[in-house]
């Protein structure tokens, strides 16, 4: 170890709770990083293994019903490599313990073989097998976990209007369904939708389908045009009651995943960004003032004969050092926290595996940038020390030169005490250094303010989205539309205090080059149950002619309220429409549009139909209500508002709440971390000015009091910029949690204000504490022996 | 006895020696326009290996400047300063650089330690970076500080700080020894001590040493005297006899 470096080692060792202070900044942006991008790594991977050995398909197309022939047409489609037929079917289930009906997507497995797409990987038990006494079924995991199915147990269906109890034969994933949630939502409900798979021959010859399929799904040969394919795929389905092929771009679960890829990726940027950018700046106020304090010892280095470079390293190295530390916080932080949060994604995608990978590359760019940005932060001040003669340096500094401050000039410094007219005038004598640690403060309440932001979007979601939007206790769906006639039923049924009736039906919604799928929703005008509602939130009208689209949608299709898109019907006789927008809807949940629903049949010249209603429930007679549903065959659906929420509650909810804690903490400590620092840094800087201060008379207090003085007045000004700053960085990284699937407003309350005010304030408070400790520890005659 | 010219050979010196300094007309002026300052007005000196040199004169006369000049720390404005026949002035960083760390040893009237190395540290930090350095405990014993070299500078009186730097300045075996006020900060007994190392290094290994001083009875104890004033030689006298420093009448 050369004598250098054991100085540096010393001397790293009397600056070590500074130095600590940074890492431990840092040490929050690289665990940040590197958590969510490793995060970003194993999805993508264990995805993409996924997709890959249980080759998920690439175009997937739904249809009434097609002889299997066609099957052969499809597979002579150019680009085309791999075709898999087969049914599936969208039923009613009976679940021993669950009081509502619940939804089950049974898919066939064919007769012989196995799916060459979409394969199944088994979790417990075994594929199910044709020709048994009791009917076979597989489910898959989500549904399975949400009940404690396990193979050996039953299960009840409504198979074409008759009931059938299948035995359980095992429980398994499909890439096809990594997301498990409901047609045209982007909520999972584990308790009341589940996927099944069941032989083909019992599934087709339930529902006279033998011989024919309705669902389709290809993979691509090499270099194929997806469009094309597509485009291809359509034209030959088009006779069978073909609802539009799409890849997988569309799918609903390769969406989400992506979606959820896309929410980490941009916060795996903006914030650790932010964080490292404070991490730099603190390294370069530490570093100016320690270089500032050893200028005699780099001008004696100097005339000794070391030289620049061997001075600068030596400097470098010192921050290097604390990039080290930092970047090994870092990276065990990040590495506990991945592993940990993980797990949180079993939540809401079930792959065979989701094991924790460490992406090493951000881990060695996270290094370099640090190292980079400490680099840049010690480069300046190294620079001009070395840039000294040394003759100059080796006397100390010329002394500042003092002016009254401006508040002074102004008249109104009568008022002020000697100790705050001298804390006003070290303000204005560098301004600055002033402004720097000012910024440091507001820095530091603005990164407080961003993970609260999270938390009150959340929380404006859940209530936006079940209480202002949605006010019915349950969504009824029918089993097929069915004549308003269906509405006074629902009405009719046992404790039903409202219904109001809804038609879904499938739409490709396009403008331009740009086109989404959904359920175009009609409903009534001015609803008061399932109401559609702008950014303000007031309710909007629904009128006679046009369409309400989510904002969303409307940014993703590049339309503005009145300007047309054309609505291709996707159901029944296929049809394409030209409709102008008339308003857009507030949402945070997927996409939706919504028409007036009579306007709606107009449209798709069907007469008066409906897909279901929504409807209020008087809740003294909820097991009533349920029963007769259970034992109401048209309906097929039965979406209960609180089980929505609670699993939003506990999935979406959830792992952003954790994500906000960690963040929240990581916020603390470098709101900490800040502070601290910037008391330190004006501690040091005042040393030798206090100890004379001291010296002259002033009471420990009164000299104590100039320096918190300081902190006082520029914490008073850097809280209402950091609020402002935090605001805007809150806005920004917000915005990246913008997708088509999932998105959070930007709320910004009191309550999340006054925290960083109040993490700051206590943090400056104790800062100061310790300042006033370290001021009666000042040797007051070394310090002004030092003065010569 | 002072003759005119500062730059004539000293008669100490054997003839045909060349002179370790050649300097003409020297000038370091410091600021632009009106904020002018001239440290050094063009002055010519000689000095040869093995002298003991003193510099006087008030603050502000230019000592310092000249002592920065002769230690490659600064750059003049004007005028020839060579070593061994190599023009300094046109030295760029890193000659200098090199220049120091072999030939120059320094001492400062602060010391200049680091505080958080030991003694013996502080002039193997020396060492460590020259060619042919003595070892930092045969530099330290130069300067009967052999029993106190594993104190940190905190642990060190004044003289004793002095005496370390003086062993770091001496440890690469110097050509030229600077020493600006080292006793400035002393008392009469600890500046006695430390200027008696100062001359046994000179003595004994032949140093060029040239001491900057406040204090005229140090005079005595050089070869040759300076005493500058407004950046200028304005007197200069040769000793006979270098009086012992004991006997200076302090």
């Amino acid at each position: 170890m050369s004598l250098l470096d054991r100085k540096l080692a010393r001397d790293l060792r009397a600056l070590k709770s500074q130095a600590i202070a940074v890492a431990l900044v840092m040490a929050c942006g690289l665990a940040m990083m590197i958590m969510t991008r490793s995060l970003i790594l194993s999805l993508e991977s264990t995805r993409d293994a996924y997709y890959g050995k249980h080759r998920f398909a690439e175009v997937f197309a739904r249809l009434k019903r097609a002889p299997n022939a066609v099957r052969a047409e499809l597979a002579a489609i150019p680009g085309v490599a791999t075709v898999q037929t087969g049914i599936a079917i969208q039923v009613t289930l009976d679940v021993p313990g669950l009081p509502e009906p619940a939804v089950g997507l049974i898919n066939s497995l064919p007769e012989r073989g196995e799916l060459a797409l979409n394969q199944l990987h088994l979790r417990m038990g075994r594929l199910p097998q044709s020709r048994t006494t009791l009917g076979e079924i597989a489910v898959g995991e989500a549904f399975a976990a949400a009940h404690r199915l396990a193979p050996g147990g039953t299960i009840s269906a409504v198979l074409n209007g008759a009931k059938q109890t299948f035995r359980l034969s095992g429980i398994v994933l499909s890439p096809e369904f990594v997301f498990e949630a409901p047609p045209n939502s982007a909520l999972p409900d584990n308790r009341t939708y589940g996927v099944f798979w069941m032989p083909y021959k019992e599934l087709a010859t339930a529902f006279d389908m033998y011989g024919a399929f309705n669902a389709v799904s290809l993979s691509l040969s090499p270099g194929a045009s997806e469009r094309a394919v597509i485009a291809a795929v359509d034209r030959v389905l088009a006779p069978y009651g073909a609802r539009g092929a799409f890849g997988r771009a569309d799918h609903p679960s390769h969406r989400r995943v992506d979606d959820e890829i896309r929410v980490l990726q941009g916060l795996s940027v903006a914030f650790p960004l932010v964080f490292l950018s404070v991490a730099a700046f603190m390294t370069n106020s530490v570093m100016s003032r320690q270089i500032a304090l050893q200028r005699e010892q780099i001008a004696m280095l100097k005339a000794c004969g070391f030289s620049n470079r061997q001075v600068g390293v030596h400097y470098f190295k010192f921050s290097l050092a604390i990039v080290v530390a930092g970047v090994g916080f870092g990276a065990l932080g990040g590495m506990f926290l991945g592993t940990r949060l993980v797990g949180m994604y079993h939540l809401f995608f079930r792959f065979p595996s989701l094991e924790f990978l460490l992406d090493h590359r951000v881990l060695l760019t996270a290094s370099l940038v640090s190292a980079l940005a400490a680099f840049i932060g010690v480069a300046g001040a190294v620079r001009r020390a070395v840039r000294l003669p040394p003759a100059e340096a080796m006397r100390p500094e010329a002394p500042a030169r003092y002016r009254p401050a401006l508040v002074e000039r102004l008249g109104v410094a009568r008022i002020f005490s000697a100790s705050l007219r001298m804390a006003l005038r070290n303000i204005q004598r560098r301004p600055v250094r002033s402004g720097l640690t000012c910024l440091a403060l507001a820095l530091a309440t603005a990164i407080l303010i961003v993970p609260n932001s999270f938390r009150d979007g959340v929380a404006y979601v859940i209530d936006f989205q079940w209480d202002i939007v949605q006010r019915q206790t349950v969504t009824l769906s029918l089993v097929e539309p069915g004549p308003p006639r269906a509405l006074s039923d629902f009405r009719h049924l046992p404790g039903v205090v409202w219904a109001e009736p809804f038609r879904y039906v499938p739409v490709e919604l396009r403008a331009g080059p740009v086109r989404r799928r959904l359920a175009l929703q009609g409903l009534p005008a001015a609803g008061t149950l399932n109401r559609v509602i702008d950014a303000e939130p007031r309710q909007l009208r629904l009128p006679e002619r046009g369409i309400v689209v989510s904002a969303k949608l409307a940014s993703i299709l590049r339309v503005r309220p009145g300007e047309e898109i054309v609505a291709r019907v996707l159901e029944g006789r296929e049809r394409e429409l030209r409709v102008p927008i008339v308003g857009l809807a507030e949402d945070f949940a997927g996409m939706a549009a919504y028409m007036e629903i009579q306007a709606l049949n107009r449209l798709l010249l069907e007469g008066d139909r409906i897909t279901g209603a929504h409807v209020v429930v008087d809740k003294a007679q909820w097991a009533a209500f349920l029963a007769a549903v259970k034992e109401t065959p048209r309906i097929a659906g039965c979406v209960i508002k609180d089980s929505l929420r609670d699993g939003f509650r506990k999935t979406t909810a959830e792992s952003i709440g954790l994500l906000q804690k960690i963040y929240l903490t990581f916020a603390t400590i470098v709101a900490f971390g800040i502070i601290y620092n910037s008391a330190r840094i004006s501690l040091s800087e005042r040393a030798r000015e206090l100890a004379t201060l001291r010296v002259l008379g002033f009471s420990r207090g009164e000299v104590g009091s100039v320096l918190v003085g300081e902190l006082v007045i520029l914490t008073l000004v850097a809280l209402p910029l950091g609020l402002a700053l935090g605001s805007g960085l809150a806005g920004g990284i917000i915005s990246t949690v913008n997708t088509e699937t999932v998105r959070l407003p930007l709320v910004l309350t009191a309550a999340n204000y006054a925290f960083a005010v109040l993490v700051v304030a206590v943090a400056s408070a104790l800062s100061a504490l310790f300042a006033a400790r370290k001021l009666a520890d000042i040797d007051l005659v070394s310090a002004l022996k030092a003065l010569d | 006895m002072t003759p005119s010219d500062p730059a004539l050979p000293s008669s100490r010196r054997r003839a045909g020696d060349e002179p370790l300094f050649f300097v003409r007309d020297l000038a370091r002026i410091y600021g632009e326009g009106s904020a002018t300052v001239t440290a050094l007005a063009g002055l010519d000196l000689d000095l040869y290996a093995g002298e003991l040199i003193v510099l006087l004169g008030a603050s502000g006369s230019g000592k310092s400047t000249l002592l920065n000049q002769l230690g490659g720390l600064d750059s003049p404005s004007r005028g020839i300063l060579r070593y061994r026949g190599a023009d300094l002035a046109s030295f760029g960083e890193e000659e200098l650089t090199d220049f120091r760390r072999d030939a120059v040893g320094f001492v400062f009237q602060a010391y200049n330690l680091i505080p958080s190395l030991t003694a013996r540290e502080n002039v193997s930090l020396i060492t460590e970076i020259c060619a042919d350095p003595m070892a930092p405990e045969d530099a330290l014993a130069l300067v009967d500080l052999a029993d106190r070299m594993d104190h940190f500078p905190a642990q060190l009186s004044g003289g004793e700080q002095q005496r370390v730097a003086i062993a770091r300045a001496i440890a690469k075996r110097p050509e030229v020894l600077l020493c600006d006020e080292p006793t400035g900060a002393l008392d009469v007994h600890t500046g006695i001590t430390v200027l008696e190392a100062i001359e046994r290094i000179n003595r004994e290994l032949g140093t060029l040493a040239v001491i900057i001083t406040h204090n005229a009875i140090l005079a005595d104890m050089a070869d040759r005297v300076f005493t500058l004033s407004d950046g200028r030689i304005v007197n200069w006298r040769e000793n006979d006899r270098r009086a012992p420093i004991r006997h200076l009448a302090w």
